[in-house]
Formats: structure tokens, sequence, C-alpha cells
């Protein structure tokens, strides 16, 4: 009976503690962890994006495009190709970025009316894109070495943290915070202050789907707090290991974006 | 002063009617994207308004640019093929006449995994300058240019095949225009330029018609470009045979016309100190003159451009260029030239700068590009200002302003044909 008894009650921790793993304590594990699963889940993936850029006024603009990833080095450069369909102004137009750890990244520009392959300087990263109030780098990702990183508080759900950067010249923020999903370590939310502490830029996430077993952010919203212009932005037929070549990221694709790997997977969402 | 009103008009009636903007905002009213379905089409419809800033003699019409125009583009593809079509019909106020032209009609297929052709009517590009064209010889368009037509008319379309191979080693790029294509050069219907025989400037009527080569495949234009990316510094080769594209040389009977051409040359492009440094160097071998004794013929010519773009501040993107064509023979020119008072430098240079902030979400640019000559001592300035109102409307503004000492340098010689212009453009 004694055994029987035992044997229970080591389930039931066993049960408890695959539930809830010993939390984090580590600063920068967690931020590694999140950046991970924000921006390296599975060796390559693919997505269709739609964003819709809200002003004061409430005006709004669409972009439309397909982004393919792929990662060269776990947790280091990535290289990724976006290709616009819509609207019809910036229609063929593609981008390619490779991301360099530590280093600037590499950025190309193709403009189909010019037929031109334009490169971009890497300069400031954390400036508008394509006109939504989403930057370069939250696209592409901020390297967690550019900044230090101190966890605030456990909370149930969340790590919260403060991100303060190493060198502050390079960007409009003075720190920001995060509240990192303890089990998905997907950032549920960040916010950016500025010197007087006050939050003028948001981002949300406004749903996760697990996608290919990986939890995956499938609509987000970023809020100019100032001027209260947003962009909301919907991730759809999204793929991950799909076996997508490193030729796929070069001058080729600008001119002659890959058909194959920009097709919707053959499982509709 | 019809025409000008006509197109005031429908500057004002484009205005009005962005009033109307749909304010839906669900996904759910987005509308598919899958191919299934046919063709898409898409385009935009584009009013386009520019003056003279000062009279110019020899023109009459102050109206520089009065275009009424309609684009329609649409891509069919299916696994092994994809045909792009892009044409323009318009009505132009200038000469008071309709025109259409298609931009693209091609067909784009690959042979084998690791090539890829493009055959039919296309844009063609390559090289690292801005605004300068070194190894880029395909054709021009610079009276849109001037005129302050969108910058994507600079780039006039070929009747070409391009084949791209890509190895491992080098990258290869080929383009074949079996028939030679001219340049849109100025020819004084709507801009007046300088006459080294007439001594002045000149607005030729009937328009200025250069003799072209026989449309024979002898005459056809091969352009060749290696390149290769090795951590993100870009190299290139470039070879070309055919003819310069401007009507630069005369007959025996004092025609306008285009003397053959061979180019090779090298470009190297690399990301520097956050910005972005390019080399790009071209010899042109001037085929029928290479002593360069014949005054008809231009000389043989080196050409070198450097340049360096970075993010100034945040927004704010400046380069620099500088550009220099080194005139070979320079000796023999002068001695047999019929004008030498009017032949440019041995050494002519050229500087660029381009400033460029974008503000409001990328809504909003304004620009200015700049060229000034130290040997000429002339220099062109292209303000810009352009606004994306939404998705459907954009205005754009701006000018060309020409100025210099000398009544025949490079520039200086488009003086009178200073102008600024105002565009609305409607995109569906």
């Amino acid at each position: 009976m004694k055994t029987v008894f035992t044997a229970i009650v080591l389930i039931a921790a066993l049960a408890a503690g695959s539930s809830q793993a010993a939390d984090l304590s580590d600063a920068d594990e967690i931020v590694s962890r999140a950046n991970s699963a924000s921006y390296y889940a599975g060796s390559d993936g693919r997505s269709e994006v739609r964003m819709i850029i809200r002003d004061a006024q409430g005006r709004e603009q669409r972009r439309q495009f397909t982004v393919l990833r792929r990662t060269v080095e776990e947790a280091g450069d990535q290289d990724f190709l976006v290709v616009f369909s819509q609207p019809s102004d910036v229609r063929g137009t593609v981008f390619l970025v490779k991301k360099h750890v530590g280093l600037d990244d590499d950025r190309w520009l193709y403009l189909p009316g010019l037929d031109l392959v334009k490169r971009i300087s890497a300069g400031d990263k954390r400036t508008s894109f394509v006109g939504a109030h989403y930057f370069y780098e939250d696209v592409s990702g901020r390297d967690p070495g550019e900044d230090t990183h101190v966890l605030d508080e456990t909370t149930d759900e969340s790590y919260v943290l403060t991100h303060t950067p190493k060198d502050s010249s390079q960007v409009e923020f003075s720190h920001y915070q995060t509240w990192i999903d303890k089990s998905t370590f997907l950032p549920t939310r960040i916010e950016y202050a500025n010197s007087s502490g006050n939050v003028y830029r948001r981002v949300e996430v406004l749903e996760v789907e697990e996608i290919d077993g990986h939890p995956t952010v499938t609509k987000s919203r970023v809020v100019d707090v100032d001027s209260s212009g947003q962009t909301d932005m919907q991730f759809r037929y999204i793929a991950y290991d799909i076996g997508i070549p490193a030729e796929v990221f070069t001058e080729r694709s600008l001119r002659r974006p890959p058909g194959e790997w920009l097709k919707r997977p053959a499982t509709d969402q | 002063m019809r025409r000008i009103f006509f197109i005031t008009a429908l500057l004002g009636a484009s205005a009005l009617a962005t009033a109307s903007e749909d304010p839906s905002d669900d996904w759910e009213d987005w509308g598919d994207d899958s191919s299934a379905g046919g063709l898409r089409w898409t385009g935009f419809v584009e009013a386009a308004a520019g003056g003279r800033l000062q009279n110019d003699a020899l023109i009459d019409d102050a109206l520089t640019l009065g275009d009424l125009r309609a684009r329609i583009e649409t891509e069919w593809s299916n696994d092994k093929v994809t045909i792009d079509f892009k044409a323009d019909a318009w009505y132009d106020a200038v000469p008071d006449e309709l025109d259409a032209n298609i931009r693209e009609l091609s067909l784009a297929v690959s042979p084998t995994a690791q090539t890829d052709l493009l055959i039919g009517r296309q844009v063609l590009t390559w090289g690292t300058g801005d605004l300068l064209f070194l190894n880029d010889l395909f054709p021009k368009d610079w009276v849109s240019f001037f005129a302050g037509r969108d910058t994507e008319y600079l780039k006039a379309p070929s009747n070409a095949v391009r084949a791209t191979w890509y190895s491992k080693p080098v990258n290869i790029d080929i383009a074949w225009t079996p028939v030679f294509e001219p340049d849109v050069y100025l020819d004084g219907e709507r801009f007046s330029f300088f006459s080294p025989l007439a001594g002045g400037a000149i607005a030729p009527i009937p328009p200025l018609d250069a003799l072209e080569p026989g449309k024979d495949f002898s005459n056809g234009e091969f352009a060749l470009r290696l390149f290769k990316t090795v951590n993100g510094r870009e190299y290139a080769l470039y070879a070309y045979h055919g003819f310069f594209h401007q009507p630069s040389a005369l007959t025996t009977a004092l025609e306008p016309t285009f003397a053959p051409l061979s180019a090779l040359g090298a470009s190297y492009r690399r990301p520097l100190m956050s910005g972005l440094f390019n080399a790009e160097t071209a010899y042109y071998q001037s085929r029928d003159d290479t002593a360069g004794t014949d005054p008809l013929i231009p000389n043989d010519q080196f050409r070198l451009l450097l340049g360096y773009e970075r993010e100034a501040i945040t927004n704010l993107t400046v380069a620099f260029q500088y550009y220099l064509e080194w005139t070979r023979d320079y000796d023999d020119l002068i001695a047999n030239s019929f004008s030498p008072e009017f032949e440019p430098d041995e050494y002519r240079q050229v500087i660029t700068n381009r400033l460029s902030y974008r503000a409001w979400q990328d809504k909003l640019t304004l620009s200015l590009f700049t060229f000034y000559s130290p040997t000429d001592k002339d220099f062109y300035l292209r303000p810009a200002i352009d606004y994306r109102y939404s998705d459907k409307w954009s205005f754009s503004g701006g000018a060309n302003l020409f100025g210099g000492d000398q009544p025949h340098t490079f520039f200086k010689q488009f003086a009178d044909n200073s102008n600024a212009y105002v565009r609305v453009r409607f995109s569906y």
C-alpha cells in the first residue's frame, strides 16, 4: 500500500513538474529562448503577411507580401526574402536581407519598374518598414547582444524583463520592457519608453497558433502611442522546415522570385 | 492655353475624388490574392503638367510636360513560364498627340535549373551609379527624365533576350538586343540643346532625327556582365559591343548619328562604415576613331565613378559621387575639332549629391539631387517632393534646374529648359 501511495505521489510530482517547469531566473537565458522562439522556429519557414497601416486620421494603407526565411546558424545569421504582391504600386518589389549578428546586415531592394537592384545601407534599422509602424528590426529581430537584460518580475504567465541598450545613440528608446510567455517563450507585449519613462510605442501579440509544432504569432499590432497610428499584421499559410536552399536568397530571386517556394503549402489553414 | 486648363481641371478633379476613400478595415474584405480566377489587372492613371521657368527664345510653348496617362499591367504564369505585360497609353499635350508604348511584354523561362531566360520587350539595368551610367549601356529616355516624368521612365525598354546563368564560381548575364535601340535623346521638340556646328542652342523643326544604324543583326547590341557577391561585397565585370546611345557623331554629310562603341568595365560595391561604397570604371572604345583624330566621331574615354552613401540621421540619407571622364588622344581631338572652344576638358569631372528625407511613415519623401561639374562650371538640380496620400493616390512635384557659366557645357546648354512639374497618380 505504501509503495502504491509513493508511486502516486511521484507521478503527481512528475506531472506537476512537466506542466509547471521551474521558473527561469537568468534574464539572458530567457531572452535567448525568446529570441529562438520568435525568429528561429524551424530551420526555415515561409509565411504570407498582410498589414493594415492606420494613421491618426483613421486612413489606412495595406501591404501584402510573402516572407521566406532561412537560418544560416542557430541563433545567428539568417536570410530573409520578402516578395510584395500588394498594393499595385509595390507589386513585384523584392527585399533581400542577410542578417548578421554582431555586424551590419546586408540589404537589397529590387525595383521592377527600373529593373534596379538597389543596395540599402545598413544605417538605421529602427525606421519604418515599407510605411508600417513596424521597424526593419521588428521583422528580422533585434540582436539580444545589443541590450542588457534584467528580469523584473515573474508572474503566473510571464517573465517581465527590462532591456537597456548598450549604445543608446543607435536607438530611439531609452529602454523597453517585454512580457514573455512562460510556456511558449514568445513575447506577448513589448513597450518602448523614452527618457522620461513614458511608453511611446507598443507591440502586442494578438493571436498565437501552434504550427508544425512551433508556437507561432499569427496576429500582432504595433501602436504608435503619440500619434495613435497603428499597424496590424497577420501571418497566414505558415510552414516550417520546407527545405529552402541557400541559393534562393541571392540576386537571382530579386529579379525572378522563386515561385516554387512562394506558392502556398498544400495544406491550407 | 486650352491644354493647360484641361490638365488643371484634371488635377482638381482628382484631388476632389480623394475625399471618397474607402474606410473599411477588416481582414475579411481584403479579397484573396490566390492566382486562381484569371489575370489580375493593375496599373494607374496619371495626370502630369510642367512648364518652363523662363522663356526659351527657340521654343514658343511654355509647356514641357502635359500627360494624361493610363498604365495597364498584368502577369500570367504557370510552373514553367511567366509572361509579363506593362503598357502605357497617353495623351501628350506638348506635341498634342496620342501615344502608346509597351514597356514590357516578356516571356520568362528557366531552361535549366541554373539558367534564366527573359525574352521580349523589357527594361534592362545594371551597374552601381546613381543617375550616372558607365556600364549600363541600355537605352535611357532623357526627355522623360528632364520633363519630370516618374524616374521609371528614365529607363527605356529594349527588345532583347537576356540570359543569366548562375553558378558557384561566377554568374553570367548576357543581354542581346538584335536591333540597336538608341536613347530617347533631346530633339528640339520639347527642349533645346547646344549645337557646336551652329555655335549656339538649337531646337530644330522638324525635330532632330538622327541616322540610326541599319536594322540588321550585325548592328545588334551585346552586353555582358560577370558578377559575384562574396560576403556582402559585389564584384562585376562588364563588356559591351554596340553603339553610343546618343547621336554624338556626324556622318560625312554632317548628319547626326550613332558611332560604334565597345566598352569594358568593372564595378565593386560594399558596406563601409554603416554606409555603402561603390566604385565603377569603364573604358569606351570608339571603334571608328580609335586614334582620336576624326572630328566627326567621339574619342575613346576612360570613365571612373566613386560613390558613398549613408543614413546620416534617422530617415535622412546622404550620398555623394565623384565622376571622371578622361578623353583619350585629347591633343588630337583639339587639333582636329571644328570647334575646339566647345570641347569639354580632357578630364571632365562631375560631383553629385543626393539628399533624401522620409517622413510621416514614409508617406512623404523630400529629395534633392545635385550634379555639379567643377571642370564645366555648370550644374543640374533636381528637387522633388513625393507624397503617397494612400495606396491609391499619390502626388509629386519637382523641378529640373540647369545653369552654369558657358552656354555650351553639358548642363548649362539646357538652362532655357529649366522647368517645374506636378503629377497626380491614381493606382488601381
